[in-house]
Order: C-alpha cells, then sequence, then structure tokens
C-alpha cells in the first residue's frame, strides 16, 4: 500500500555546499540518501515530493559539517499481510517463483499455486494448468495475495498466493 | 470392619469414635505445634478439615446404617440402592484411601480381616495372585452369611464414605485431608533379602492369617522398583518388629526405618511407566540388521514380551534366492541392504517362493517368504521387546515418508503424533501460543494458551459461545501456525533455522527458509513463533556458514550450506560452479587473510564493495564481495538463488559497482554524494578510520587522488599498539598489503609493524592537517604556532627559543653554561653521541654564535636529537633559515638549557655552582625560563646598565623594554638584557617550572631557593631565585 507521509531526518551537509544553493544541495542530497531505501516502520521510500521545512543547521565540532533537520513529504510503499499486489514473476523454479512489486520481492510457494498447475522445466521454467491454458513463467504478471511479510533493515520480503478467487495470471507476455 | 461394628453396640461405637475425635484433637494440636516451623496453614487446614470430615463420616455411616436397616428389611429401598449403585463406580483409590483412615481409628482392636482388606486397599497395584488369596479368605470368614448380606456389606462400606465425596464436589482440601497424619500408621521400610520382596510379603500375609489378631501391623507393601525392602504398615515399631520375628528372610539385626510422613504417600504413588509399548507407537530396533531402523510396533504381547513390528525389509533378494538354490552365498560383512520395498513380483521372478497366508489371529493376510512375513511391501517382525528402543523416538520426516509411501493416510498420523507428543519437552506450551485440538470432541478447535499447568493446558477458544477458557488435556493439542507466519525451529533436524509458513498440513509446517530460499518440513511442535531470521546450525568446529576455507587439495572454497556431518562448499573455479560435500577434515584451515585486487579497470576491490560481474555465465549479477582469493571473488548476490546467493569470479571480470561501503559511515552515508566524488572505493577498509577522522582534509584540495590508495595512512602519524614496538609514535612511510612501514620518532630507524598493530589516536601529533599548515606557513611566519598560548611549548618565550633565529642567537650563551656540566646530564650525552650528525655546524647555527664559542656548538644538537621525529624534521626543512633549529620543539627536554638563557654572560647562574644546582635541580626543568612581559631587567647598553621593564618579547629574541625612567621604548636583544633578582617581599613572576608565568610574592629567601607565594592559588612554593623575576 502507498502512504504519502511526513518524514523527518538529520542531513549532514559537507560545508562546501554551502552558499547559495544550500537549499538545493540538501534537497538532492536527501533525495539521493532517501529515496529507494527502506524501512521497517514506513516500507520503500518511493519518492519525495516535498519539503516541508528545513531546521536551523548545527555545526559539528571537529568536522566542520552542518546537521540540518529536514522534514519532508514522501511516498512510501509498504507491503502488508492480507494485501492483494500485481507484481512480475522474476524468477520460476521448482520450489515456486519471485515475483517483484516494484521493490518488494515476492515469493509464491508452489504450496499456494492451485494444485492443478504443474511445474515444467526446461529452458524457460514454468507454472502450467494440465490443459495449457494458463502458464506462469518469467516476465508474467499475476495478481496475488500477500500472506507474510519480513521486514529486515534494508528490505522487506514477503510470501504470497495465487491459490485463491481472482487471483493468477492478469497478462502474459507470450499471448500478448 | 463394618461388620464388627456392626456386631457391636452403636453406642458403644459412637463414645469410642468420640474418644478417638478429643484423641484426634489433641493429636492435632500437638501436630500442629510440630509443624508450627513449617508454618503452612495448609497443614492445619488439613488436620482440621480431616477431623471434621471424619465426624460427618460417622454421621453419615449411622445414617446410612440405618438406610440399609430399612433396606434389609425392604422398606424404601429404591432411592438409596439407586445412589449405592451409582456410587459403586466412583469407589477408587482414594475412597479406599479414605476408608483405610476409618480404619486406622479401628485398629486397636485388630482384626485379621481388617488388615487383609486394608492390604488391599494399599496396594492397589497388586497383581492377582494376592486377590486370589483374599477371596477364599472373604468366604471362609463369612460362612454362614447369605451372599446378599457380604453384597450388602461391601456396598455399605465402600458407599459410606463415598458419600461425602459425591455432595460437595471433591477438592483439593478434601485431598490433603486423606492425607496421613501423625495420628495414623506409620510405614516402616524393613530390609529383607534381595529379590525376596514379594515373598517375605505374602510370607507375612501368611503369618497374619495365622497369627491372627496378635499381630499388629496393619499392611505390607513390596514394591517392584524397590529391591531390598519391603514397607510395613504399622503404629510402633515394636509391632513391626514382633510380625518380622522368625521370617528368614528379614534381617531383624537391621532397624526398621520410619518413613516420613511427607514421604509415605510418594512410596505408594504409583509412577505410570513413561514408556507403555502401544500398537502404532514408532521404536527403533536396537539390534541385527535393522538396527536403529524405524519400526511401528503393530502387536504387543506383554506376556511373552515380545513386540511385533512393522520394518521396511532390508532383504538381499540376490542373495536370498542364490541361499534358496543352495549355492553357497558369501556373507558380505557390514553391509547392509538397503531398505527396499518388498517386491513380490521381482521375488517370483527370482524363484523364491511367496506364499500367501492368512494369520489365524487376525485374520490378515500375509506373504510369507522364507519364513519372513510381509504385508504391503513392509516386513512384519516378532522380536523381544528388549531389542527395540521406545523412548525419545524422533521419526524423521524422510523415515515417516517412506512410511507413509505404500498410500496409508489418515490414522498414521496420529500415531506418529502420538510418539511425537510423549517426546514433547516440559514447558512446550506458552502463553500465548496459537494452538489447535487435535483429539477428542473439540478437534480442530484454536484457541491460544493462556495457562499451563502440568499436563492440563488452559486455552481460550477462538470459536464465540464457548467458555473463557478450556482445559485440554497437553497431548490433545497441537502448535497452530498460519500461513505467513514467521517462525524459528527448535528442535529437531533443522534447529535454528527460521522461515515464513508457507503451508500447514495438519501438524506439519512447511517453511520457506530466510536464508535458503528453499522448503522445509518440520513438524508444528517443533517451531516457536519469532521475528529473528537466523540460518539454522552454521558452524561445525571452527568452520562457519559462508567462510571462506581451504581444502585438501589445495582448493579453496565457500561454505554454502552446513550439513549433519559435511558442508556443502563451493569451489573457487570461476565460470563454472562446482560444489562439493565436504567433510571436515577434508577442510585443512579457514582462510581469513584479507586482500585487495584489482577489477577489469584498474580499480582496488577489497571485501564488501559491491561488485558487479561483467563477463561469463554470471554476467550481470551484483553483490558485495565475501572473501577475495587468489585473484578470485565470491561475490554474494541475494537475488541469486543457487549456492546460497554465492557466486564465484574472477576479478578481472568484474567492475567496482558505485561507492565503497568501506568508507562509508555507519549512518549509511554511504551514498552520499562526497563518497562518490572522491573516488575512495580504492582505499582499503581498514584505514576507515582515518578517513573519518580526516574528510575535511581531503576535501581540501590536498590533490591526493592521484596518488595510490593508502594516502590517508601514509604521512599520518600513528601509534604502534602491540608488538614489540608497542607505544612507539612514528609516521607511515608506506603500506603494503597488511604491513606498514613506520618511522619510529624515537628511534631513527624504520620497522613494519601489521596494519592491525597500529593505532590512530594520536592526538597531540597533527594529522596531515598540522602538516599541511606547516608547510603553508613555515616559511613565511616561522614563529607561528607559538601563538597558542594554551600548548605548553608555545608560549612566546619557549617558541621563541624554538625558532631558529632565536635559538641561533641565543646558544652561545646557552651553550656555555651548559658545557661545563654536560657530563652531569646523561640524557644528553647519549642524544649527542647518538646522532653525532645533529651537530654538525651549519652555518646559521655559525652567524649567531660569537668565534670564540663556535667549539660549543654541538649542544643544539641535543636539541635536535630530543626530538627528532621524522615528522618534525621533515617540517623542519620547511622552516628553512636554520635546518637544525625547528626540530627545538622537542628543546623542552634539553634540562634547564633555557633556564640561562636570560642571564647574561655574568649573571650568576652562570656559575659553575649554580649550575650545577640547577641542572640537577627538579624545579628548574626544560621549561627554563626566557625573558617574559612585565618583568623588571636591567638593560645593558654599551657601559650603563638601564633599569626597564620588558614590555613585549619578539619571537626572534628582540625584546621592546620600557625603560623606568624615561619611559623611553628600546629595543634589546635578549642577550643585553639581565632579569632584576627579586628580593624578600617583591612581587615576582616566574619564568620556569610548573608555575611559569604565574606571579607570586617572595616571602623568604633560603640561599638559591626562593619562597614564593602564588597570587592566584595562594600556595606556597619553594622556586630557585635563577627562575624568579621582579615584578614591575
Amino acid at each position: 500500500m502507498f502512504f504519502h507521509i511526513v518524514l523527518e531526518r538529520n542531513m549532514q551537509l559537507h560545508p562546501r555546499y554551502f552558499g547559495r544553493n544550500l537549499r538545493d544541495n540538501l534537497v538532492s542530497k536527501l533525495m539521493k540518501d532517501v529515496e529507494g531505501t527502506c524501512s521497517g516502520k514506513h516500507g520503500f521510500v518511493v519518492a519525495i515530493t516535498g519539503i516541508e521545512n528545513v531546521g536551523k543547521g548545527l555545526i559539528r565540532d571537529g568536522t566542520g559539517f552542518v546537521t540540518f533537520p529536514v522534514k519532508y513529504q514522501c511516498v512510501v510503499f509498504r507491503p502488508f499481510k492480507g494485501e492483494i499486489l500485481e507484481a512480475v514473476v522474476t524468477m520460476v523454479n521448482k520450489m515456486g517463483f519471485f515475483a517483484e512489486a516494484g521493490p518488494v520481492q515476492i515469493f509464491v510457494s508452489n504450496h499456494l499455486i492451485p494444485d492443478d498447475m504443474e511445474f515444467q522445466s526446461g529452458d524457460m521454467p514454468n507454472y502450467t494448468t494440465s490443459d495449457g491454458s494458463v502458464k506462469i513463467q518469467k516476465d508474467s504478471e499475476v495478481r496475488l495475495k500477500i500472506i507474510g511479510t519480513r521486514v529486515d533493515a534494508t528490505e522487506i520480503f514477503c510470501i504470497g498466493t495465487i491459490k485463491d478467487d481472482f487471483l493468477g495470471v492478469i497478462n502474459d507476455p507470450t499471448t500478448t | 470392619m463394618s461388620r464388627r461394628r456392626h456386631d457391636e453396640d452403636e453406642d458403644e461405637i459412637e463414645d469410642e469414635e468420640y474418644e478417638d475425635q478429643d484423641d484426634q484433637l489433641i493429636d492435632d494440636e500437638e501436630y500442629d505445634d510440630d509443624m508450627e516451623k513449617r508454618g503452612s496453614s495448609s497443614n492445619r487446614k488439613r488436620s482440621r478439615s480431616s477431623f471434621i470430615d471424619d465426624a460427618a463420616e460417622e454421621d453419615e455411616e449411622e445414617e446410612e446404617e440405618e438406610d440399609d436397616d430399612d433396606e434389609d428389611y425392604g422398606g424404601g429401598g429404591g432411592a438409596s440402592k439407586k445412589r449405592k449403585t451409582a456410587r459403586k463406580g466412583a469407589s477408587f483409590f482414594d475412597l479406599e484411601a479414605q476408608v483405610d483412615t476409618d480404619e486406622d481409628e479401628d485398629d486397636e482392636d485388630g482384626g485379621e480381616d481388617d488388615f487383609i482388606v486394608d492390604g488391599g486397599a494399599d496396594l492397589p497395584e497388586e497383581d492377582d495372585g494376592r486377590r486370589v488369596h483374599r477371596r477364599p479368605l472373604l468366604s471362609r470368614e463369612d460362612d454362614g452369611e447369605d451372599v446378599d448380606e457380604i453384597y450388602r456389606r461391601i456396598q455399605e462400606r465402600y458407599s459410606r464414605t463415598s458419600q461425602g465425596e459425591y455432595d460437595e464436589e471433591t477438592t483439593d482440601v478434601e485431598q490433603q485431608a486423606l492425607l496421613p497424619s501423625v495420628r495414623d500408621t506409620k510405614f516402616w521400610m524393613v530390609k529383607c533379602a534381595i529379590g525376596r520382596e514379594r515373598e517375605t510379603a505374602v510370607c507375612l500375609m501368611q503369618k497374619c492369617i495365622d497369627r491372627g489378631p496378635e499381630m499388629q501391623i496393619t499392611s505390607v507393601v513390596a514394591l517392584d522398583h524397590l529391591k531390598n525392602y519391603i514397607y510395613i504398615e504399622a503404629h510402633k515399631e515394636s509391632h513391626v518388629r514382633e510380625a518380622c520375628k522368625g521370617l528368614r528372610n528379614i534381617f531383624v539385626s537391621s532397624k526398621p526405618m520410619l518413613v516420613p510422613i511427607k514421604e509415605m504417600t510418594d512410596v505408594l504413588s504409583v509412577e505410570s511407566k513413561a514408556i507403555d509399548l502401544a500398537r502404532d507407537t514408532w521404536v527403533r530396533m536396537k539390534i541385527g540388521n535393522y538396527k536403529g531402523d524405524l519400526a511401528k510396533v503393530v502387536d504387543v504381547d506383554n506376556v511373552k514380551q515380545r513386540v511385533t513390528v512393522k520394518l521396511i525389509p532390508r532383504i538381499d533378494l540376490q542373495a536370498l534366492a542364490s541361499k534358496l538354490d543352495g549355492r553357497a552365498v558369501a556373507e558380505k560383512k557390514g553391509i547392509k541392504p538397503a531398505p527396499r520395498f518388498m517386491n513380490y513380483d521381482e521375488a517370483r521372478e527370482l524363484n523364491i517362493r511367496v506364499e500367501r497366508r492368512r494369520d489365524p489371529m487376525t485374520g490378515d493376510y500375509f506373504e510369507s517368504i522364507e519364513g519372513m512375513l510381509f504385508k504391503d511391501g513392509f516386513l512384519y517382525k516378532t522380536v523381544s521387546m528388549k531389542s527395540i528402543t521406545a523412548a525419545n523416538i524422533k521419526p524423521s520426516f524422510d523415515e515417516l515418508e517412506k512410511f507413509h509411501k505404500p498410500g496409508e493416510h489418515g490414522d498414521d498420523d496420529m500415531a506418529s503424533l502420538s510418539t511425537l507428543f510423549a517426546n514433547r519437552k516440559k514447558g512446550h506450551f506458552l502463553k500465548g501460543d496459537a494452538v489447535i485440538i487435535v483429539k477428542g470432541d473439540l478437534k480442530n478447535l484454536k484457541g491460544w494458551v493462556e495457562k499451563v499447568e502440568e499436563d492440563s493446558v488452559h486455552i481460550r477458544p477462538e470459536e464465540k459461545g464457548l467458555p473463557k477458557t478450556l482445559t485440554v488435556h497437553e497431548k490433545e493439542l497441537c502448535k497452530y501456525f498460519e500461513p505467513g507466519n514467521h517462525v524459528k525451529v527448535v528442535s529437531g533436524s533443522q534447529t535454528g533455522a527460521t522461515g515464513m509458513v508457507v503451508k500447514v498440513e495438519q501438524h506439519v509446517l512447511i517453511i520457506l527458509s530466510d536464508t535458503t530460499k528453499e522448503h522445509m518440513r518440520v513438524f508444528a511442535d517443533d517451531v516457536v513463533e519469532s521475528s529473528e531470521v537466523t540460518t539454522g546450525v552454521t558452524k561445525i568446529g571452527d568452520y562457519e556458514l559462508h567462510d571462506l576455507v581451504l581444502l585438501d587439495n589445495m582448493s579453496f572454497g565457500v561454505i554454502i550450506r552446513v550439513e549433519s556431518e559435511a558442508f556443502q562448499v563451493l569451489k573457487g573455479v570461476p565460470e563454472r560452479s562446482e560444489v562439493s560435500l565436504v567433510r571436515l577434515r577434508e577442510i585443512k584451515s579457514k582462510i581469513e587473510r584479507k586482500s585487495n585486487v584489482q577489477d577489469r579497470y584498474g580499480s582496488t576491490i577489497s571485501v564488501k564493495d559491491v561488485v558487479k560481474v561483467l563477463d561469463g555465465p554470471c554476467k550481470g549479477k551484483q553483490g558485495p564481495v565475501e572473501h577475495i582469493y587468489r585473484g578470485i571473488l565470491f561475490i554474494h548476490d541475494r537475488h541469486h538463488l543457487e549456492h546460497a546467493g554465492f557466486i564465484c569470479v574472477k576479478s578481472q571480470t568484474c567492475g567496482l559497482v558505485g561507492g565503497s561501503r568501506s568508507i562509508g559511515d555507519r549512518n549509511g552515508n554511504a551514498y552520499s554524494g562526497y563518497g562518490n566524488l572522491k573516488n575512495t572505493p580504492r582505499i582499503p577498509p581498514s584505514p576507515r578510520r582515518f578517513q573519518r577522522g580526516g574528510p575535511p582534509f581531503e576535501f581540501g584540495g590536498r590533490g591526493r587522488g592521484g596518488r595510490g590508495g593508502h594516502d590517508a595512512l601514509i604521512g599520518t602519524t600513528i601509534k604502534i599498539r602491540q608488538g614489540p614496538f608497542k607505544g612507539y609514535r612514528g609516521r607511515v612511510k608506506d603500506i603494503k598489503g597488511q604491513s606498514v612501514r613506520v618511522e619510529l620518532e624515537s628511534q631513527m630507524k624504520v620497522v613494519t609493524v601489521d596494519r592491525s598493530c597500529i593505532s590512530d589516536n594520536v592526538v597531540v601529533v597533527s594529522t596531515p592537517y598540522r602538516d599541511s599548515s606547516r608547510y603553508g606557513m613555515g616559511s613565511e611566519t616561522p614563529m607561528h604556532p607559538s601563538r597558542t598560548p594554551l600548548h605548553p611549548y608555545m608560549t612566546p618565550m619557549r617558541d621563541s627559543g624554538a625558532t631558529p633565529i632565536h635559538d641561533g642567537m641565543r646558544t652561545p650563551m646557552r651553550d656555555r653554561a651548559w658545557n661545563p656540566y654536560a657530563p652531569m646530564s646523561p640524557p644528553r650525552d647519549n642524544w649527542e653521541d647518538g646522532n653525532p650528525g645533529s651537530w654538525g655546524t651549519s652555518p646559521q647555527y655559525q652567524r649567531g654564535s660569537t668565534p670564540s664559542r663556535v667549539y660549543e656548538a654541538p649542544t643544539p644538537g641535543g636539541n635536535y636529537s630530543d626530538t627528532g621525529t621524522p615528522r618534525d624534521s621533515s617540517s623542519a626543512y620547511a622552516n628553512a633559515p636554520s635546518p637544525y633549529m625547528p626540530s627545538t620543539p622537542g628543546q623542552p627536554m634539553t634540562p634547564g638549557s633555557t633556564a640561562y638563557l636570560p642571564g647574561t654572560p655574568g649573571g650568576q647562574p652562570m656559575t659553575p655552582g649554580t649550575g650545577g644546582l640547577d641542572i640537577m635541580s627538579p624545579v628548574l626543568d626544560n621549561e627554563g625560563g626566557s625573558l617574559m612581559p612585565e618583568i623588571l631587567v636591567n638593560v645593558h647598553r654599551g657601559d650603563e646598565s638601564l633599569v626597564g621593564v620588558v614590555r613585549e618579547v619578539h619571537p626572534d629574541g628582540m625584546c621592546k623594554i620600557g625603560l623606568v625612567g624615561n619611559g623611553d621604548m628600546v629595543t634589546a636583544m635578549a642577550s643585553d638584557v639581565e632579569i632584576v633578582g627579586p628580593r624578600k617581599s617583591d612581587k615576582v613572576k616566574i619564568m620556569g617550572g610548573a608555575h611559569r608565568g604565574s606571579t607570586g610574592k617572595l616571602i623568604g629567601v633560603d640561599g638559591t631557593d626562593g619562597i614564593v607565594k602564588l597570587d592566584d592559588t595562594l600556595d606556597v612554593v619553594i622556586l630557585d631565585m635563577v627562575i624568579l623575576a621582579k615584578l614591575a
């Protein structure tokens, strides 16, 4: 799920960035630092949409660095248990397949793939229904439900299922 | 007993009973007193309640007897009879035990049948043999009475007490009341011949039957598990002795031992045997071909002590066939055929006769081959109970799977469950655990554990409309997980692993391991919910998962998986992933050496740097370098699912990606722009600390980029932390791999030390910053550093001493003062000796010194060597004017040399005598005074001598003096100035020693010492007069 929230961060800025463009530098550094990171609480920071305010800088003794408390608005993405997501399959193996929804990696175990889908090994490993009508392979788009998440400091890993109504392949690159 | 009582007059009984009760009361009180120290109120309660109960029982007894009478006469029997029959079933041990207490009161009367019945009550576990004895006894006793009568009496006896039980629910208190107390008979432990315990008990019983009431013991207990002893229940030890007299199996010599009241219940409490071989339990074979194999019990014959088990056969059909053909078969010793299900067709093909038989007992059909019975491919074998173990069987998944093979399901799960449950550890369930009921009426009810007691677990059911908590037996519960739970395996082969539950199959979970991204099957019982992420067993011996190890054949690889006794190692063969299973002993050593290699573009890669594979089969993979060895990188790509994410590539096929983590600080600033700006990846990880300390300087445009990656350390002054040079400081000259060449400050030599043995926390000394400032300023303002007042040797005077010109000008005098006493300061000597080169005459020096003093020149050398640090010397050259002089920062160490500086040639201090003293005087240390502002001096101008006050002192030795007379300012050389010695009560300024710079009052003079009262601290100190100057 995406959220638009306000976060705060203390930015350390090197003195050489001081000057007219200080604010710009600060913002670009903030973007560089924050976008794409993941925190357990908020999930992935997708984009910074604005700066709320920049606090007073504090000069660090010894280094000359200046710390600015920056409040910024950003869009975060955090997967939740039970959430339905659309994801792109990145890898298929006999244990299931991995899919990615943006920065989140989701594993769908073969136990959570409908029983009528069988693993087919080969050049392009895939899961196929017995009648061959549905095929999950690399680059397929699937709709899945997240049943568990593991949130580490730097990544979020989920396991999902497609063994439910209205879940499964939504767009197969090979057919389109 | 009841019969007896019945025979007696009711009143009498009552009287007696009440007497008894009185006794009891007294007893109770005594008892209470006795037990005071235990301080347990429950005891008190117990005794009291036992009293009450007894009374109540008596009442009931009477009532019932009346009832019975009614009954006997056919009146109104219906209801009461029903009641009694209903109670019949309730007559269990406890009740009997209660009866027992009643009987105990009557025991005084004695009575053989009492005794016998007692025995029965006390020995519920006694086997049939004894009962057989009892039956004829009763009938004999009851001769002439009709069966109804007996029935009635028995009914009466047992139902009587149960009434109380029934009406008021059994509570703990009442149970407590049943426990023996002091008024009850006691147990005596009597030693008897080993193995004759039962026999002895029977003998005693026989004796009682023969002797009748004169035997005053109430029961005898022989316990199977207790050898060498029997228990005799009696009131007094003498009764026991009496009873034991004449029995050859009892050793009369040994004193009967009293069993403490507390332990009496334990004597007779029945320990249910943990292992009861029931059908469908899993066992393991202990001996034979099937040793260690899992087997399932199909039939138990307790009498013959034999068990029929179901096994996966290990039969070599070929061998069997040849044996049947009469051919001699060479016994393959030690080779067990692999377990395999029996294939009858195959057997028939080999001309082995397969008969089909029906088991007469069960009616099942078995295939019989060579006397062995098979069914469904399993071997059914009857073995002795001793050849199997049933305790702590933990069937592994594979084994269970195998047993499942021929399509059995359902109840089988239950079987494995029961075995698993038997092996549960204590405290298996914890509050808050999600559980599911797997047996009984409430099967499949989910809930949460609220409370755990011994065997029963209180759970809060998930369903609504049920009581708030339910009490369920532990064995009917199983832990419950849902897909998506993150769990940790706490027992079994996968112990320690964590993962997410992917699927739940009854009590089996399928878990996706966090690390390997593989499926694991585990029992729900073996896991707990956890947010932790671990890998399971990660270590055998010294080797851990992901270690780089050197193998036997000089190959190497990374441990990518730790199995029960071996490691899976990804060999260091680039471009081809070769995995081998390696045993512990095949590993030679762990490779811990850190090295750096060059990537395709020549940048240095070190461990933890992120690289991208540019070529080969793994092209495109990217990840941090975990190990580097012989130009081969092991990269960990978390998206790579094979080999635990490890990829083995040549360093030349990789390119460094982005900034190196090794320099980023921990706050994640590795991403910061700075990191990228300076081609940092080249800097090896270890000097990180320097880096952190120094970034500003790096940015200061020092233009280091072009040089090797080690600059950060090179040129810095470090301290050696370990090894023979521990404690030395020095400047880093060069870095080669792990070793660092350090030029020691104190010894003119360069040593090589390990990088790990140095520390950069040399605060005093300049990091590159300081250096650079010197470079920058040295030539223009050599005296500049002196302006920092805080610095001990940076005060103007001192510094001026340090500055070339000044020194140059001064030395002559000092030297003169010095030389005569040089021998008296050995260190000085050493320096000179050690650094002969250092005192080579320099033009600069010469210039300042008068010709007559040239020969004294060597002294500066002392200074020099004293401070002979590489750093200083290098900066020295920057301060070009006099090469030697810059080294003088160390000068402070030359004892007292400067102390004489202010002194005019004729000055008293210069006299040998004082000089000698001065040098040795501790007060007069290296901080020796020179001119300071505000002191009163005599200025020699030509022949005249003027009194003035020093206003300013220039580092070059010149000073501005305000003349006292006309207020003129004159500038004079230090050599032309003489300090005016203070007198008593003068205000003075201290020009040397610890108090240098402070002012005070000279309150007394003692020879060459002056007693000074300091202005700021009001301390009184004794100082040498030479360092005291009169304050203007």
